[in-house]
């Protein structure tokens, strides 16, 4: 029980460093890490109007009204954001991979893929972080429960969104390259939150609760902040940590055939 | 074939043994494509592919504290073998042991205990100075703050590294750089350093510093160095064993001086003599001849060193001479030349 804590404390200490390191690199240029957040949040906001003219004119959508949309909207700018600022390198897999960068983490004393995941940041993450925070506070119940609620389902949105690029971007150990499939399928996951789930029908919710699991990402933690039922709560986290075991297996089952590279590199 | 008879055998095993690889294989498949668009689709549908033995068969150990340059000529399976030691790469088949640990199962045990500078790849932050990706290093191989502070300040020292502790890696020179890396590297005081290619692109002055540093890390912290280079220069002044390896074979293991010696069986001699040379022998080839000044080739197979200049100096006087073993450069080639398939 000891090791495992000292362990914990740790990986939490590593994670605090990496974060101050990328934050230190980010601010290496101030004005371009201010504009990529600014502009993050200037095109989110954007969509809202867009919402708000649409649902003033139809009222609701398949049982989604303006708020409900709000905060689909709010749940994936916080989880996608998480996935950008403290999971930056989720994105960057397949390059990584056939590149041969994963070196540098493999030579590292600590378990590689998390290691590698919080290794970098998109500052413009930050941007997605506040805007969704910022969106849920203006247009959501601030009670202190849904604030909770809303904190877990952003790390378990975060968690899905990461487990599914980890586990798209892992085929490139056996295909070469997977970095178009992987980021269409974490574009995917991205534009299907952000509409009703009701919306959609036969095979492809089938689709939206498998290959691109948007319905454990967005919806149904949407029907839990609107009914909360601690079975389907708990449901959720088990289907989500489910998910997250697989990408994690894929990950390594293809780590046994990586090959390396002798490619030129720098860490930026 | 090994050329030379293993090392190891000559020196005998001895407890105090880092690195030990038994029978290691390792070998790739990889795509063959013929040009052109035609062969491209073709290839989507009926891909072929040609089996490669990047490593066939190597064995060899390594003692603490030795500095061993292991070569080979491009594609030889050098860093394949550097890959698999290092817990980097899984092997096919054999035995390897790092520190009496396996690097696959004990990856994370084995890299607090082994450094690795990989010339191509950088263990820095481009964006930031030094010391943040030092404490950075620091945090991943979980040394508390001060002890962290106390090497980072001996590196400091012993590196000369001081003065562009804070500037940005991206404004620092090759060498400044390739400088930090080596001190990054020796952050966790490692037991084993793996420098690959440390030296590339840098210039003489510079390559020398290296090189004095590489010594100063194997002599002051008993730091066993394993090296790869294509520089002679780094395997003459750094290294005292040479492992060399060609189609994933060793064909070499044995000192670097018995390398230049046994090798070439040819001595190149530069005389001054009282006056112009008239000589004729068997095994003793005239280079160049300008005035009282001459180039010898001896063919030690052939003729002793002592027989010529006896031979010499009875029709004349020696005033000077230098007899000069043929360059590193020109060994290594022959031994990648004889194992030629």
């Amino acid at each position: 029980m000891k090791s495992f804590l000292t362990a914990i404390v740790k990986a939490f200490k590593l994670f605090i460093s990496y974060q101050k390191t990328n934050l230190s690199a980010g601010m290496e240029y101030r004005a371009a890490f201010f504009t990529q957040v600014f502009a993050m949040i200037l095109n989110n906001s954007a969509f809202i109007i867009f919402w708000m003219i649409l649902f003033d004119r139809v009222g609701t959508i398949e049982g989604y009204d303006f708020q409900a949309v709000m905060f689909l909207w709010a749940l994936a700018a916080v989880g996608f954001g998480i996935a950008a600022v403290f999971f930056g390198n989720s994105t960057y897999l397949s390059r990584i991979i056939y590149n041969g960068e994963l070196d540098v983490y493999l030579l590292h004393p600590k378990p590689v893929l998390p290691n590698l995941l919080m290794s970098r940041t998109h500052v413009s993450g930050w941007g997605d972080l506040s805007y969704g925070i910022i969106l849920f506070l203006f247009t959501q119940d601030t009670s202190i429960s849904h604030l909770f609620l809303f904190g877990i389902f952003s790390l378990l949105f975060a968690l899905i969104l990461v487990s599914l690029r980890v586990m798209y971007h892992s085929i490139t150990f056996f295909m070469g390259n997977a970095e178009e499939l992987a980021a269409r399928s974490s574009d995917a996951i991205i534009s299907f939150t952000l509409y009703p789930g009701t919306l959609f029908k036969g095979p492809v919710l089938l689709v939206l609760h498998t290959l691109i699991p948007a319905a454990f990402a967005a919806w149904i933690p949407y029907e839990i902040i609107k009914n909360f039922d601690l079975t389907k709560l708990l449901l959720l986290i088990g289907a989500d940590f489910v998910i997250a075991s697989i990408a994690y297996g894929v990950f390594h089952l293809g780590l046994r055939s990586y090959e390396s590279g002798n490619r030129m590199g720098a860490r930026l | 074939m090994i050329i030379s008879g293993n090392y190891k055998l000559l020196q005998g095993r001895s407890l105090n043994t880092v690195i030990q690889i038994q029978n290691l294989r390792k070998k790739f498949n990889t795509k063959i494509k013929s040009s052109g668009f035609a062969a491209a689709v073709k290839s989507l549908f009926n891909p072929q592919y040609q089996t490669t033995h990047a490593v066939d068969d190597i064995s060899f150990s390594v003692e603490r504290g030795e500095v061993l340059a292991f070569i080979g000529p491009n594609g030889a399976g050098k860093s394949t073998t550097i890959k698999i030691i290092t817990g980097i790469m899984y092997s096919d088949s054999g035995n390897v042991k790092v520190l009496g640990m396996d690097p696959h199962r004990q990856r994370k045990q084995l890299a607090y205990r082994i450094g690795t500078i990989f010339g191509q790849k950088s263990q820095l932050w481009f964006h930031l100075p030094p010391v943040d990706s030092f404490y950075l290093l620091a945090d991943i191989y979980d040394l508390d703050r001060n002890r962290a502070k106390k090497r980072i300040n001996f590196l400091t020292e012993v590196f000369q590294i001081g003065s562009y502790l804070k500037v940005p890696v991206r404004k620092l020179s090759l060498g400044e750089r390739i400088r930090c890396e080596i001190a990054a590297s020796l952050i966790h005081e490692p037991e084993i350093l793996f420098l690959d290619e440390p030296t590339i692109g840098l210039d003489v002055i510079v390559k020398q510093r290296i090189r004095n540093l590489i010594k100063t890390i194997n002599s002051e912290d008993k730091t066993t160095i394993f090296l790869t280079s294509h520089d002679t220069g780094d395997i003459s002044s750094i290294c005292r064993r040479a492992i060399v390896i060609n189609h994933g074979q060793i064909v070499w293991d044995d000192t670097v001086n018995k390398m230049k010696y046994s090798f070439f069986k040819k001595k190149t001699v530069d005389l001054r003599l009282q006056s112009p040379l008239q000589l004729e022998m068997d095994g003793v080839k005239i280079l160049k001849t300008k005035n009282s000044s001459a180039k010898l080739e001896i063919n030690l197979d052939l003729v002793d060193l002592t027989a010529v200049f006896d031979r010499i100096m009875q029709t004349n006087q020696i005033k000077d001479m230098t007899v000069s073993n043929p360059p590193l450069d020109e060994v290594i080639s022959l031994i990648y030349s004889k194992d030629k398939r």
